[in-house]
């Protein structure tokens, strides 16, 4: 059941006439059943994993809560750890490990295969859980003693399969102290649902065409035209996939009366590869920051120790999207890239600059460049790819003009947005300038959307 | 905030309305679309003048043989002039919502020409949950027609897809929306050369001239003999129409086929509009093992009831031989140009003979 789907909508509408019809105190009850019911609609057998690991760590939690600092606490976090890591590692990592194991025992490849299907946001949900016990652990969050409430956080529909990463504090924040959404915030959740369904299904569904033509037989579309516009055409569509449903995520979540964090904040607009990672995926990067690259050390130790923390954390971040050589190599480029703009001391600059264009237009060549590992089947496929984008002849531009337009309509309300936030000015404006915005993205949707068959979010295979 | 969405839906149909409901979009549809070649059609007939004859239009599909442009040769004759909306691939429900387009207060035919495979409730498929009628039907449809069409319909998609059709006009068009947007000034280039010429070459078209002369079928071997200048997937299609048992008597048919039928009836009820259904031409060969006529099928009950004028069931009979044929189905040109002479003879005959008309 995707977001995007009429589905989707009729099961939402039923969650939302229960969760504020039936007595407060079965709200929980009613969140957790249509969470799991939501999640059974893919794969009703991997509920069981979900069961486990909320229990795994629910107990290990509440070990904590009773022992003191010492051993003991640091052996209930381990077993938590263990147990995410390990589920983590066997249903995302076997494979792509006993292939590298295959290869350097030159036996086929599939050798030491097993036929193991992801759980669906199996990475987000661990995270989200780990960051949990470590806080506790950390004493910076109070154990949850209602295994209900510590499930429904886990299991939460709005982000259960592709984020945010929603951190404990923040959701047991909103869980305990409960109140319903003002129309202020219901007018702003249904903004974000309708701008997120444009997003996905108006531009990243139809760039998603473009992009799956290129990469899927980047050699029938010849010249470095066609390469980056195909190249750009996946920046843009993992974009606005990944953006759009997260804007619904958090939308579903704020009529519901839950404030998810941020999780993008026009990261093409981004000066520099540091500010991108500072407006993509904020909820994986603050994670990641949080949870490995300061432990490592962050950049307390000196410069090369910082350089290899960020790097360190950077392939993990790699290695967090998907198990294999692509995906490590992505992790990699981008490690290099903010080691290097330390180097050169790139600072962020709050106010625009006459330059800023053309670093905008660099840094986004840069991320596009990366993009190419995450797409690519294959790493020889990367790399011709990356051939093909600095040589050979021009080509032409695989884009419909309207597509173009389109794309710099969309630029063109984001530099709207950074300068002036007129998304976030929506709720509150008259009421004709609100419905005037809804029906507009509407009418768009109802045009541009690619109603066909529904394109699964990209972020989902993660 | 309940005035806020409201008032955004409202704007947003309102939007919906203005490009989809005003016509405005409509005349730039691909004219080779199901939807724009069927506004062709119906735009034709609309703007066909009326003269001081009598105004006679042929609904059906690709197998009515009727060649306006023959049948209005014999006028002087008739006293009739031929108009047409058959347009290949339709079906009565989408005759229903044709004719309500072309004729709003039902006064401007004084005879519409039903033509039908067989006067039994046969048919070669359930027509009942056929999507391309809805892909035909949007330009036509209303609001109001919304549980009409809709529960027409038995499958739930279909009721889904019928019910987008109605209600969000964007969203079935969207897919020619965004052809539109791809090249869209050869789009609007195609559009107006259609508006200005379609009349003539729809008028003047020439059918098949190839017959298939020379054709025989053993029944018994299931074998049949072609001529050479058949193309393969013409013969395939020959054979099947021909070799294949036809799908069992259904009831979903009979239902499907009275209820459109009736309801074109009803809308006409107290008009002076004659309905004359017709038997088509069966092919170039008639299966030996026609099943007797069933005396209580559709066509049958309504002629008895004076609802319409039954012409007689084999009076094209003699037009079933190969060389009128251009395939399993259709009639060629000198096949059409028989047919449309004994059809447009026998509405005269048949109109001058109704006391009160023109």
């Amino acid at each position: 059941m995707l977001f995007h789907t009429p589905q989707f909508f009729a099961f939402f509408v039923v969650v939302l006439v229960l969760f504020y019809t039936l007595p407060r105190a079965a709200g929980r009850w009613i969140l957790l059943a249509a969470s799991y019911y939501f999640y059974m609609c893919w794969n009703a057998k991997f509920v069981l994993l979900i069961f486990v690991l909320t229990g795994i760590d629910y107990t290990a939690a509440m070990w904590m809560r009773r022992l003191p600092a010492g051993g003991k606490r640091k052996a209930a976090l381990v077993m938590s750890l263990s147990a995410n890591l390990g589920f983590l590692g066997f249903f995302k990592y076997y494979n792509f490990l006993a292939a590298n194991v295959a290869w350097m025992f030159s036996v086929p490849a599939d050798a030491f295969a097993l036929h193991i299907i992801l759980p669906m946001g199996i990475s987000f949900h661990t995270f989200q859980s780990m960051s949990y016990v470590i806080d506790v652990y950390r004493g910076e969050q109070e154990v949850i003693t209602d295994i209900v409430d510590y499930a429904l956080y886990i299991a939460f529909f709005p982000q259960l399969v592709a984020g945010p990463i929603v951190r404990a504090r923040h959701f047991f924040a909103d869980l305990y102290h409960w109140r319903a959404p003002d129309a202020r915030e219901i007018l702003r959740g249904t903004l974000l649902v309708v701008f997120g369904l444009l997003k996905k299904l108006a531009i990243a569904d139809q760039f998603a065409r473009l992009a799956d033509a290129f990469f899927r037989d980047p050699a029938a579309h010849p010249g470095y035209l066609a390469a980056w516009s195909g190249v750009i055409a996946f920046s843009l569509q993992i974009f606005f996939d990944f953006s759009g449903y997260t804007d619904m995520a958090i939308g579903l979540a704020q009529i519901l009366g839950f404030h998810f964090p941020e999780n993008f904040r026009r990261p093409y607009l981004a000066r520099s590869i540091t500010e991108f990672w500072r407006r993509w995926h904020i909820s994986l990067s603050t994670w990641l920051r949080d949870y490995l690259y300061i432990p490592l050390g962050g950049n307390r130790h000196g410069r090369w120790h910082t350089y290899r923390n960020l790097m360190l954390t950077m392939l993990l971040g790699g290695l967090w999207h998907g198990a294999s050589w692509n995906f490590v190599i992505w992790g990699g480029y981008h490690g290099a890239l903010l080691a290097i703009e330390r180097l050169l001391s790139i600072r962020e600059h709050k106010h625009w600059s006459l330059f800023d264009p053309l670093r905008v237009a660099f840094t986004f060549g840069l991320a596009s460049i990366s993009w190419v590992f995450f797409r690519a089947a294959t790493l020889r496929d990367s790399i011709y790819i990356l051939g093909r984008l600095f040589t050979g002849p021009h080509g032409h531009i695989l884009w419909w003009h309207w597509q173009l337009w389109f794309v710099l309509a969309a630029l063109l309300l984001a530099a709207l947005e950074e300068s002036w936030g007129w998304f976030e000015r929506l709720p509150d404006a008259p009421a004709w300038a609100y419905a005037s915005a809804i029906a507009v993205f509407l009418f768009c949707l109802e045009l541009i959307g690619f109603s066909g068959r529904a394109v699964p979010f990209v972020y989902f295979q993660f | 905030m309940p005035v806020r969405l409201g008032l955004a839906l409202l704007l947003f149909f309102a939007l919906d309305a203005l490009a989809f409901r005003t016509g405005w979009y409509v005349s730039i549809l691909e004219p080779n679309s199901t939807a724009g070649f069927l506004e062709t059609y119906l735009n034709i007939e609309k703007q066909r003048p009326i003269g001081r004859y009598r105004q006679v239009l042929a609904v059906g599909d690709s197998r009515m043989g009727l060649k306006t442009r023959v049948a209005d040769l014999l006028t002087a004759e008739t006293g009739c002039s031929f108009g047409t909306i058959s347009v290949p691939g339709t079906t009565p429900r989408c005759w229903y919502y044709m004719l309500r387009e072309v004729d709003p207060n039902c006064d401007r035919y004084t005879a519409i020409l039903v033509p039908l495979d067989s006067y039994d409730d046969r048919s070669w498929e359930n027509q009942a949950d056929r999507e391309l009628d809805i892909n035909y039907l949007t330009p036509l449809l209303r609001v109001s027609d919304l549980p009409g069409f809709v529960f027409s319909y038995p499958s739930w998609s279909n009721r889904a897809h019928a019910a987008e059709a109605v209600l969000l006009k964007g969203l079935s068009y969207q897919h020619d929306f965004q052809a539109f947007l791809e090249h869209p000034r050869t789009r609007l280039q195609f559009a107006r050369l259609q508006e200005e010429h379609a009349r003539e070459w729809y008028y003047n078209a020439v059918w098949e001239r190839h017959s298939l002369a020379g054709m025989s079928v053993d029944w018994n071997a299931k074998t049949v003999a072609l001529p050479a200048w058949l193309a393969p997937a013409k013969r395939q299609e020959v054979e099947h129409v021909l070799l294949d048992d036809p799908p069992p008597y259904s009831a979903d048919f009979a239902r499907y086929r009275r209820h459109w039928l009736r309801a074109i009836l009803d809308r006409y009820r107290g008009s002076r509009t004659r309905f004359i259904y017709l038997r088509l031409p069966r092919g170039p060969v008639v299966r030996p093992e026609t099943p007797p006529p069933d005396p209580a099928s559709t066509v049958r009950e309504f002629a008895a009831a004076g609802r319409i004028v039954l012409l007689p069931e084999h009076m094209f009979d003699s037009l079933e031989r190969p060389e009128l044929f251009g395939d399993a189905l259709h009639l060629n040109e000198e096949g059409g140009y028989q047919f449309s002479m004994m059809l447009a003879g026998e509405v005269g005959r048949v109109l001058a003979s109704a006391p009160g008309d023109r």
